[in-house]
């Protein structure tokens, strides 16, 4: 009797997670650069549970990871001479002080040395090092290989970089993904630079609504087999109690 | 319940978003006003299990993890610093900069400000002031029985006068320009200060590589684009909108289970 307490339970728990992820999507749906999350669920099987008289194993739901969408998103045109946008799989080098990180939100400008950087003032890398422009030299053209040039001058390079397996990326927050395994990424020519564009979240809001509807109705049906679980057990030991 | 908070501040976002759009729409016919765009980024995740932690002691690994975002930030307000178009004017004293740069404007304080916005006019003792009276830097003075005042591209002021026949050089404007525009200090009235972010003012000639030159008889409009204001608030009420569903879909699940209990 108490499996099915713990079972609905063990969807329940997964269920606020999910609302957590589709929460965060959502609040990002217009957060240039982000990737929609989705929650991976898998069966658990509890070994030593079994129902009673048959011999069918009882399953709790559990969370087993998230799911990251790295579809690309929609390219807006903003521009801003150093708004750039990836078309295609890879992500810019930004050097912040825990090490090197890796976004594809391209709302770069320049810090007070000349330097391209993040919003948050991290430098964008590109050649092996920092990229310092003069923007007295002539207006800032980036070709789609990333070659930055002025007058007709190349003064630098922004890299574009890719990984093989997109799973070693975690979230770090600020648009930033951080590689979790010792694996480099290697300089990829299959990405195009636009310059003057942003990429767009690539959340469907539509979908998101759909999974929060989803997710509000799943959670009262678990709600509902819990209270009627509890009047079955309330019922039979009045019924089987009672003395006569 | 995470997911209440994560709706909250993307609701906080979108606020301030507006707030932005709004600014921007009304200054619209504001002299060479810099639109300003509101940039997000996600918040900080909490890592429940970590992507890449071995999952084994036969060395099998955790594919993705379980990270759960805690929501959106404002990252920064950015001022875009496109050139806006010029606009004719026919007002002799009204300039447009073309390029890079900005006029240096003494304030009441002793501090130097900046601005590109140039409708600037004569005082009472013929020098060149702003809208609101302070004065333009190098100061230039229009002597008395000036017919007409000629400023170069490359910001000579010249005066012809009644009787004479070659116009005289009054002053050289200057032109000061940073490494990083968008950090300027924004003080209202169309003035910014110099920041740690901006970088120091380098005063050059107009004209001089990479500084802009000097347009008389127009004033540079504001590099707000109205239909892209427009699209950016209706897109910004959207996802308030939907930052709402989530906090009344949270709000149901936990009156749902709080009915569990009767």
């Amino acid at each position: 009797m108490d499996n099915t307490m713990y079972v609905t339970l063990s969807r329940q728990m997964v269920l606020h997670r999910e609302l957590d992820i589709v929460a965060n999507n959502i609040a990002n749906a217009d957060t240039a650069g982000f990737k929609l999350e989705d929650m991976m669920t898998r069966a658990d099987q509890a070994a030593p549970a079994k129902t009673v008289g048959l011999n069918a194993p009882v399953t709790f739901v559990m969370d087993d990871g998230v799911a990251r969408d790295f579809k690309q998103g929609a390219l807006n045109a903003t521009g801003a001479p150093l708004d750039l946008a990836i078309d295609g799989k890879g992500f810019f080098t930004v050097n912040t002080a825990g090490g090197p990180r890796y976004t594809r939100d391209g709302r770069f400008k320049l810090d007070e040395t000349g330097k391209i950087v993040t919003q948050d003032g991290n430098a964008v890398q590109g050649g092996g090092g920092d990229i310092v422009l003069d923007p007295a030299k002539g207006p800032i053209s980036i070709a789609e290989n990333g070659v930055i040039s002025q007058a007709g001058q190349k003064v630098g390079q922004v890299d574009v970089v890719s990984f093989d397996d997109l799973s070693a990326l975690s979230k770090d927050g600020n648009n930033l993904f951080r590689n979790t395994t010792n694996v480099q990424p290697q300089p990829t020519t299959a990405a195009k630079i636009r310059q003057g564009s942003l990429e767009g979240s690539n959340v469907q809001t539509l979908t998101q609504i759909t999974r929060l509807i989803e997710i509000n109705r799943a959670y009262e049906s678990m709600t509902n087999i819990m209270s009627q679980t509890s009047d079955l057990s309330r019922r039979s030991i009045q019924r089987l109690g009672s003395v006569n | 319940m995470q997911a209440l908070r994560t709706a909250a501040t993307g609701m906080a976002a979108q606020q301030l978003n507006v707030e932005v759009i709004s600014n921007n729409i009304a200054n619209m016919n504001t002299v060479a006003f810099k639109r300003q765009r509101a940039e997000f980024e996600d918040l900080l995740y909490q890592t429940l299990e970590t992507p890449g932690a071995q999952s084994s002691d036969t060395g099998t690994v955790v594919p993705t993890g379980v990270q759960i975002g805690g929501g959106v930030k404002a990252g920064s307000v950015y001022r875009i610093t496109e050139q806006g178009a010029t606009t004719r004017t026919d007002n002799q004293y009204d300039l447009a900069i073309q390029g890079r740069g900005y006029f240096q404007v003494l304030l009441p304080s002793g501090e130097t400000a900046y601005t590109r916005a140039g409708n600037l006019s004569p005082n009472d003792q013929g020098q060149l002031v702003t809208p609101d009276g302070y004065l333009v830097q190098p100061t230039i003075t229009i002597p008395q029985g000036t017919t007409q005042v000629t400023i170069s591209k490359t910001g000579q002021v010249q005066v012809s006068q009644q009787g004479q026949t070659a116009p005289t050089v009054v002053g050289q404007l200057q032109l000061a320009t940073f490494l990083n525009e968008g950090g300027l200090d924004a003080q209202g009235d169309n003035l910014f200060l110099e920041s740690a972010a901006s970088g120091a003012a380098t005063l050059a000639t107009p004209g001089s590589p990479g500084v802009g030159t000097l347009l008389q008889g127009y004033t540079e409009a504001s590099n707000v684009d109205a239909v892209s204001e427009i699209t950016a608030l209706i897109v910004a009420q959207r996802a308030y909108e939907m930052n709402s569903k989530v906090v009344t879909t949270a709000d149901q699940m936990l009156a749902t289970a709080s009915q569990v209990k009767s």
